[in-house]
């Protein structure tokens, strides 16, 4: 199999060893050791760029092969050790804040938010095979343009990046999401409680309480799982002193 | 009720386990699309999306992000629709995913847990892996793979094994089930909401936000 595909596919489990110490440092190995197979020839220079492939790297799990591919090209290249290093550390922090901008908070929040919408109008099961195809669609093909456009340009592909439409992409991601999940919160709430007797009533009162509450965790953040559960045993006393 | 489909059950789970953060996030780990693919296996496809539909509204509060710690909402939502599935929903719905967080929270747990011991697999294999040795990382790389699967196995087994005693402990009555299920919907929206909030950030973005919430509504009241 071509080198870059194999890089690719060994992507899709970057974080499988993630560790607190080195983070995706393994993973990242793992994927960039198919791109070194032209240092073969040259056994000390293939175990240094292996020896370095493997230390501490952080950055949004798709958009790691940018990385990949601008380390190996630096390593093919025969760029100094220190260069390399330096370039790690430096991607490290701005593909996990790109990455993180566009997918955690713009792409996935806005898939599930249409989902769920689609889903409270009655969808099925399929509407979510659909989000979930074109999702996994669009999240290897940003893995693969990184790869390319890494190797393509290897110390240089932070430039690269800057120059394409990715960066404003993200800006507005983030957007378009609040949007979807805002258009969701009314009709999944009237789906949800739809069979508790007065649905609308309460679809107004559990999202008009649900607003006051997020309000008042808002700079206090308290765990919504942790508040839930509470809610839950103090209603199960309530309906136990009341039997 | 049919009886559980154990087996695909405890395959599916261990699948959206691993999808997590190991394997591909490929969506497969939301509540909603886990939940979907139970109702399925089980036969009530309608539970499947109703349960996951309201475990998504607490996953959307979360940010997956770098090291921090946060709930695998895979065996869980799998184990919430095995105890809500062919029941009369409106009091089915707050059991479900009162026991889908429970298990979320678990969840949380393991994966710190198997980062933890990947940690102590990297330190044995340090001194070769900064060698350059060949096969070192592929090799602490597939112990991870295989690690976080047994991590998803065993947690999605936990789940299930949890729902087959609960199916053995009396119910709550249909009202003490209605609060409930109104206590597990509102509490979703308090995690939407103030992860929605705190997450646009920017007057702008809350904005993005107040206009969808108006969307919404002025088109549920059209219909």
């Amino acid at each position: 199999m071509i080198p870059r595909f194999r890089a690719l596919l060994r992507l899709s489990s970057l974080q499988a060893s993630y560790t607190y110490e080195r983070m995706q440092g393994v993973g990242i190995a793992v994927a960039e050791e198919p791109l070194l197979e032209p240092l073969r020839s040259e056994p000390e220079r293939e175990r240094a760029a292996r020896s370095r492939s493997a230390q501490y790297f952080n950055a949004h799990p798709f958009l790691a092969g940018a990385a990949v591919g601008a380390l190996a090209r630096a390593e093919l290249d025969g760029q100094p050790a220190e260069r390399i290093l330096r370039l790690r550390t430096a991607l490290s922090g701005p593909l996990g804040a790109l990455g993180d901008q566009l997918f955690w908070a713009g792409i996935v929040p806005a898939a599930m938010g249409l989902a769920l919408i689609a889903v409270s109008r009655g969808a099925g099961i399929g509407v979510v095979a659909l989000v979930v195809l074109g999702y996994n669609v669009l999240r290897v093909l940003v893995t693969w343009w990184g790869l390319r456009i890494g190797l393509a340009h290897g110390l240089q592909v932070a430039h690269a990046i800057s120059a394409s439409r990715l960066p404003a992409f993200a800006a507005r991601a983030g957007g378009i999401a609040a949007l979807i999940v805002g258009a969701a919160i009314p009709w999944v709430g009237a789906w949800l409680l739809r069979g508790t007797g007065q649905p609308v009533r309460a679809t107004v009162l559990v999202i008009a309480g649900a607003f006051v509450l997020g309000l008042l965790t808002l700079r206090r953040p308290l765990s919504a799982p942790a508040l839930t559960l509470g809610a839950a045993v103090l209603t199960l006393l309530w309906r136990w002193s009341s039997a | 009720m049919s009886p559980l489909p154990i087996a695909s059950l405890l395959l599916w789970g261990t699948i959206a386990g691993l999808d997590l953060a190991s394997l591909l996030q490929g969506l497969f780990n939301r509540p909603l699309v886990t939940g979907a693919v139970a109702g399925v296996i089980i036969g009530d496809p309608g539970a499947g999306l109703r349960i996951g539909a309201a475990l998504e509204l607490f996953a959307l509060d979360v940010l997956p992000v770098g090291a921090s710690r946060y709930p695998d909402y895979g065996a869980a939502t799998v184990a919430a629709v095995a105890l809500g599935a062919w029941q009369p929903w409106a009091a089915a719905l707050g059991p479900a995913v009162l026991l889908g967080l429970l298990l979320a929270q678990l969840g949380g747990v393991t994966v710190v847990a198997h980062r933890r011991i990947n940690a102590w697999a990297l330190r044995r294999l340090a001194p070769e892996l900064d060698r350059g040795d060949p096969g070192v990382a592929n090799q602490l790389h597939l112990f991870g793979l295989g690690t976080d699967l047994l991590r998803s196995a065993l947690l999605a087994g936990f789940g299930l094994g949890t729902v087959l005693l609960l199916f053995r402990s009396p119910r709550f009555d249909l009202s003490t089930g209605q609060a409930l299920t109104v206590v597990a919907v509102t509490g979703g929206f308090v995690a939407l909401i103030s992860g929605a909030l705190r997450r646009a950030g920017t007057a702008r973005r809350i904005a993005w936000l107040a206009g969808g919430i108006l969307l919404g509504v002025l088109g549920l009241a059209a219909l």
